[in-house]
């Protein structure tokens, strides 16, 4: 008899990081899509904007802010749809049977995703440098856009195995993630209106979600420009703690209690 | 010590769905096995004594939960990756640097499978795996929930037959709920039984056989031939299909199997039927005058009777 596993192990990564590529959601929404929209907008954008200077900064904005699609579908709809197609099943509580806790599966999964994650921002950087003209980063845009988006990979993830949990049957977790998932993206300004262009309550909305930031803003960042980080951090801060409370009350409601 | 149960209570909702109130201990090396009807409570109690349903009441034991192993009615895996991949990560091992895991897939003749994916695999195949993975644990108390439901007679009797031989000469001890009373016969020791939630009976099956069948039972179909030849004879509660009378004595049962004989009829005896135990226990504790308590009634006098002689 084994004693008690530790909270990290190679094999679960590797497990973990199977499951991931195993789910073909990812594949298509997470690495495609993304790199389709980007193709798709960049290039209808190169007959509005004449000038080379402006064109470039309009691209790179596009380029970056659709970046923001891969947590979203990769994380957020990629894992809230399998973790309820596996809640739906009973695999979570057939692992912990087995001894492997929701903790170390959160561990596992969590780590697994990210590398996912990297692997089709490589993907989408290669795209992006082949097909679009995007500007080089400065040393500190490139960390901070980095720093970005696995903080907001992180959040997503919280929110995704907490909507999931709460939720548990597959039909209204992808309706619900789905409806979140348009809404972060309309609101954010990747679906064709720009913040500008918002009424004055949608705006109020997006003000609260970092997608809108990293959409609207990074273009700057992305070159070594000043920026006024503090709204940013205020819509990190507020989805991390929606996240956090969703997650805590979720692992607490389903957590086994043994004698 | 190895567990012990005591003024258990699950509900759901308003729907109590287990009561137990008398204690049930099970010692280290205890085959427990679990009887009883659909909803009489036998998933809810694993459940709650392996903490995943809400309960009042006290359950105590000395195992970790890492030490109880458990194989439930439904097991689930995910199903992007084959089933090798899960193993490994599940037992946190590699198949080719460990023997005992490779004897445990030869043993269950589990080798084909484990490059397809588990909704490839067919019901036979999904119980192997989870069972291997369950005795890889090597715990010293293992829970399995309706192992063998929904198989063909024959995955059932061979999955059973790989089961007994694997625990014989093992001391490990297991709580095995189950339809088949089959099964049980081969492999359970002590036997509990339930009936809408409540316990009927717990105890050492050659004992709780005793009680409430006597010292032996003969069993025969129900035809009206056997019926006029057992007239007289002890009846006990049975399906409908057969007759079975009791044997309070080594002479009366020579009486009986002499008519029969006499008579070409075949028949069956047993001193430890969990079926005839399991029906003339739920009559005797129901109090519903049946035949079954009849018949105890009749034997608790008979046996009475012999030991004033």
């Amino acid at each position: 008899m084994k004693g008690r596993r530790k909270l990290f192990s190679r094999r679960m990564l590797l497990f973990e990081f199977r499951n991931v590529i195993g789910n073909p959601y990812v594949h298509i929404f997470g690495v495609g899509m993304p790199i389709l929209m980007m193709v798709i907008i960049t290039r209808a954008v190169l007959g509005e904007i004449a000038e080379t200077e402006m064109l470039a900064t309009v691209t790179t904005s596009v380029f970056l802010g659709i970046g923001a699609m891969i947590p979203m579908a990769t994380i957020f709809m990629g894992y809230g749809i399998a973790h309820a197609q596996e809640l739906e099943k009973g695999i979570p509580q057939r692992m912990e049977l087995f001894g492997i806790g929701i903790k170390m599966s959160l561990c596992s999964r969590i780590l697994s995703e990210v590398i996912f994650m990297v692997l089709a921002f490589c993907v989408y950087f290669a795209a992006g440098y082949a097909l679009a003209d995007v500007k080089s980063p400065a040393g500190w845009g490139l960390a901070i856009y980095v720093v970005c988006i696995l903080t907001l990979s992180v959040i997503l993830f919280c929110l995704a195995h907490a909507i999931a949990s709460m939720l548990r049957k597959f039909s209204l977790v992808y309706c619900v993630t789905m409806l979140i998932y348009f809404g972060m993206m309309i609101l954010g300004g990747m679906m064709g209106i720009s913040f500008d262009n918002m009424p004055s309550a949608m705006q109020a909305a997006a003000k609260l979600l970092p997608v809108t930031y990293i959409n609207r803003d990074f273009a700057a960042i992305w070159v070594g420009e000043s920026y006024n980080f503090m709204p940013m951090v205020q819509s990190y801060l507020l989805l991390g703690a929606v996240a956090g409370i969703l997650l805590f009350f979720t692992v607490k409601r389903d957590s086994r209690k043994l004698h | 010590m190895l567990l012990s149960i005591q003024n258990l209570e699950v509900r759901y909702g308003s729907n109590k769905a287990l009561s137990i109130t008398a204690p049930i201990e099970l010692e280290e090396g205890d085959r427990v096995g679990v009887i009883g009807a659909n909803g009489a409570g036998k998933t809810t109690l694993v459940k709650s004594i392996l903490g995943l349903v809400p309960y009042e009441g006290t359950i105590r034991t000395e195992l970790l939960p890492e030490q109880m192993a458990v194989h439930m009615q439904f097991n689930e895996y995910t199903d992007n990756m084959c089933v090798k991949y899960v193993m490994e990560a599940i037992l946190d091992t590699d198949i080719s640097k460990n023997k005992k895991l490779q004897e445990l897939i030869d043993f269950f003749e589990f080798g084909d499978c484990l490059r397809k994916k588990y909704s490839k695999l067919s019901g036979g195949q999904k119980q192997r795996f989870t069972i291997i993975m369950v005795m890889m644990q090597d715990a010293p108390l293992t829970f399995y929930d309706e192992v063998t439901s929904g198989l063909d007679f024959e995955t059932r009797q061979k999955l059973v037959e790989k089961l007994v031989e694997w625990y014989r000469g093992r001391d490990a001890g297991f709580f095995m709920v189950s339809h088949y009373y089959e099964e049980l016969d081969q492999l359970a020791d002590k036997l509990l039984i339930l009936d809408k939630g409540k316990v009927v009976a717990y105890g050492r099956r050659q004992e709780l056989f005793q009680k409430y069948c006597g010292r032996a039972v003969i069993i025969m179909d129900n035809t009206p031939q056997n019926e006029a030849l057992m007239k007289g004879a002890e009846r006990m509660s049975s399906p409908k299909h057969l007759i079975a009378v009791s044997c309070g004595s080594e002479e009366k049962e020579r009486e009986i199997t002499r008519v029969l004989l006499l008579n070409d009829v075949n028949y069956k005896r047993s001193n430890n039927d969990i079926e005839m135990l399991y029906i003339n226990a739920k009559e005797a504790e129901a109090g519903t005058r049946g035949a079954a308590a009849k018949n105890v009634g009749t034997r608790m006098a008979y046996k009475e009777k012999e030991a004033g002689e």
